[in-house]
């Protein structure tokens, strides 16, 4: 249990901030620069840097260095774990009986 | 035996798959055949005990990126009815020793249709701290919002 609670703590203690928010919305439309992200905002760039830094231990993001170019994109994975504790099973279960009926209905075809 | 369905921690997952029954069964039963469905790709799954009877252990390893294998689900099996329903928890162990990390009770059953196999998987899990610490966070109201709204920017 400790380990889900600290994951949530994290999760929600980088969503308590408006530039964290704003920096996840707009990497929901795509990817995109350090130096393009911290445009809209008045602020040193190692001020700014600790917000991303943030996002990227909390999971919200990943980071990946081109060159001179630090690119950063959303986590996906994320979403699935503050969608809802159930939801998550039903997921877990769906994809579980995905891969059964694939792997019945395949082997059916070998076989014949 | 009456299930009594709880929606908030219950779950059904029912579904007519174009296969047999015996081969669902088999899928279910031979560690060689669950192994390469139970744990999705690229991870792998081992099963390392399934002895499939009352009180008989039921554990799966798991390995992630081509290293070593860990621990995925330890648990006991309750009732195995050939060709009909497979039972287990991970509230139990193997030979009914309690576990650490009790939180859940599967019941799966395969029944036969005019289309293949009748399958369910019912799964009942326990009222746990996780659970209650997600909705204390207002998941229901203020941040549910958030993350629908957040959701929708990366679907």
């Amino acid at each position: 249990m400790g380990q889900y609670q600290e994951q949530l703590n994290t999760v929600f203690q980088a969503l308590a901030d408006p530039t964290r928010r704003a920096v996840i919305g707009r990497l929901g439309r795509g990817p995109a620069s350090i130096s393009e992200l911290a445009q809209p905002f008045d602020m040193a760039l190692p001020s700014f840097m600790k917000h991303i830094h943030l996002l990227e231990e909390s999971g919200w993001i990943r980071t990946n260095k081109q060159g001179r170019v630090r690119t950063c994109a959303i986590e996906k994975a994320m979403f699935s774990t503050v969608d809802g504790w159930l939801a998550d099973q039903r997921a877990l279960w769906e994809d579980r009986t995905d891969r059964l009926e694939h792997f019945v209905t395949n082997q059916k075809k070998d076989t014949q | 035996m009456t299930l009594a369905f709880n929606p908030e921690l219950d779950l059904t997952i029912s579904r007519v798959i174009k296969a047999p029954r015996s081969a669902l069964w088999s899928a279910w039963t031979d560690p060689t055949k669950f192994e390469k469905w139970w744990i999705p790709a690229p991870a792998r799954c081992e099963v390392a005990q399934m002895d499939l009877s009352p009180g008989g252990a039921f554990e799966t390893r798991i390995s992630e990126e081509g290293g070593a294998f860990g621990p995925h689900l330890s648990g006991c099996f309750l009732a195995v009815d050939p060709q009909e329903r497979i039972v287990f928890t991970n509230a139990l162990l193997g030979g009914w020793r309690p576990a650490e990390n009790a939180f859940m009770t599967a019941i799966i059953t395969f029944k036969d249709h005019p289309l293949g196999t009748d399958y369910a998987a019912h799964v009942m899990h326990r009222n746990n701290a996780d659970r209650t610490m997600h909705e204390n966070l207002g998941f229901n109201d203020g941040w549910g919002t958030v993350i629908e709204q957040l959701a929708r920017f990366v679907e």
